[in-house]
């Protein structure tokens, strides 16, 4: 029987495995009326940014991408578009604009706008009418089946250890392959880490303009490694990931890599661009997990993936480093670490630490991801969903701050 | 990739393997190969994850792991030695080195 998850369709033709109300500020003076709302109304998620002033026209841009991608996500079900006027502030980011974007999905948008309301007070009373409303109308969507091609899946790795690359991220990478095999979508990024394994990388690029774009991209990011004048390896890798075993920055890429699997690269996007059509797509970007999760439910993932190696963390508790920078998409933390995964069953959702241990092979493991992928997109809960708390996000922005 | 009870060998072509667990020095691991006779005694103890040399490298020479190089020897690493920052460096990204950008 071919898989299949319960999901909520969306009248774009996406499904989502989530069903949040999206509070979506488009300027920064209207972050404290937004977070309020959707603090008093359950069932919403706020986007909280660091703000769109004194920004060049490219960062900019991805404050478009990112606020227009989270709301056409496919776990968002309604946006309620907070700001002060229409026609105020840059024309990248003009809430008109945002307003027509979302819209355009055929998914309720509601517009609360300071200077139409009569200020902030009004406002805030509004805006938690309407979210209310908006989350109870959300609620009356049930879950249907969908197949494996609605289903988007972005991947980081992190605190990587020498088991990264034996087992946790090739168990992710046949996953992978399965997916893009099904018609679905995946997105793999973190530029820096692909250094000293691009040749490997770019024999999977679909054309050469997308192998000559992957090129760059790491070309570009090696350049800036360098004018620091610094050796990469006192930043990237990580003293965890030292600490773990792992000696250079070619050893980590070349672990790294491996999440990806073996599918061909259909194209190179940016920061929060969407993913167009069905395939592997890399995203050239930087791979802090304040950062990343939030550029990938931009860009249309449902679930973000945090493998996880783990061994350079000393002591027996093993802090999650992120929970809930992906704003309308849930964090699933994995391991291919037993004793990590020993130390942090709190916020582990699965270990591939049996194919070290000739326990399993990687297929076997493979086989129990996808499925309890399929759980937690059916409705089960992530580790990481138990706890409230704001990641501070860092949209990747390149600057120069003005 | 091949997979013995105490280490795994990414690549048949790699002069390093990769302990599953903490391993003493004195240690007698292998065989190293899928068709080989050969072991290694370690010089040293090997932290869990950590690498170790499966043969003598030479001072320059490539670390070879994934049937990649992972970097060079700063100094000559012997058969059953710790493989790790402190006898290899990377290539890449190197801004001490390469200041001209």
């Amino acid at each position: 029987m071919s898989r299949q998850f319960l999901g909520y369709h969306r009248p774009d033709g996406t499904v989502g495995i989530r069903n949040n109300v999206l509070v979506l500020p488009v300027q920064r003076q209207v972050n404290p009326l937004a977070k309020m709302i959707s603090e008093a109304v359950p069932g919403t998620r706020v986007f909280i940014s660091s703000g769109e002033l004194g920004r060049p026209r490219n960062d900019r841009l991805v404050l478009y991408r990112t606020l227009v991608g989270l709301g056409l996500n496919p776990n968002t079900a309604s946006i309620l578009v907070v700001g002060t006027r229409k026609e105020a502030g840059y024309d990248e980011l003009k809430a008109e604009k945002i307003i027509n974007a979302l819209s355009a999905s055929g998914k309720r948008v509601e517009v609360l706008m300071l200077s139409d309301e009569g200020g902030f007070y009004n406002s805030l009373g509004q805006g938690i009418r309407l979210a209310r409303d908006m989350v109870w109308e959300a609620s009356q969507l049930t879950r249907e089946p969908a197949g494996l091609k609605h289903l988007r899946l972005g991947v980081k790795c992190g605190m990587s250890d020498s088991t990264s690359a034996i087992c946790g991220n090739p168990t992710v990478g046949k996953v992978f392959d399965r997916l893009i095999e099904a018609g679905g979508r995946a997105v793999f990024s973190e530029t820096t880490e692909v250094i000293g394994a691009e040749h490997v990388l770019v024999r999977r690029a679909k054309n050469d303009e997308v192998g000559q774009k992957l090129l760059s991209a790491v070309e570009e990011t090696e350049r800036k490694a360098k004018e620091t004048g610094e050796d990469i390896r006192a930043t990237n890798p990580i003293p965890e990931n030292i600490a773990g075993g792992l000696s250079t920055l070619e050893e980590k890429s070349l672990g790294a890599i491996v999440k990806s699997g073996t599918s061909l690269i259909e194209d190179v996007i940016q920061y929060a661009e969407q993913m167009p059509r069905s395939g592997l797509y890399f995203m050239d970007a930087w791979m802090s997990s304040l950062s990343l999760p939030t550029g990938y439910a931009a860009s249309g993932a449902q679930l973000f993936m945090y493998q996880m190696g783990g061994q350079g963390i000393p002591g027996r508790e093993f802090p999650a480093p992120a929970v809930s920078s992906g704003i309308v998409i849930p964090i699933m933390y994995l391991t291919g670490n037993s004793n990590t995964y020993d130390r942090a069953r709190d916020i582990i959702d699965f270990s591939s630490g049996p194919v070290l241990e000739d326990l399993e092979t990687l297929d076997e493991a493979a086989d129990r991801l996808l499925d309890w992928i399929l759980k937690v997109a059916s409705g089960a809960k992530t580790r990481a969903e138990t706890i409230r708390f704001y990641d501070p996000v860092e949209l990747y922005l390149q600057g120069p701050s003005l | 990739m091949f997979s013995r009870k105490e280490f795994v060998v990414m690549n048949e072509n790699d002069n390093v393997g990769i302990v599953k667990q903490p391993v003493d020095k004195g240690q007698k691991l292998g065989p190293i190969g899928e068709n080989s006779a050969e072991y290694v005694t370690l010089r040293e103890d090997i932290p869990f994850g950590f690498k170790f040399a499966l043969k003598d490298i030479k001072e320059g020479d490539e670390i070879i792991k994934f049937n990649e190089a992972i970097g060079l020897a700063t100094v000559a690493i012997a058969k059953g030695e710790l493989v790790h920052v402190h006898n290899i460096e990377g290539l890449r990204g190197r801004g001490d080195l390469d200041k001209g950008v």
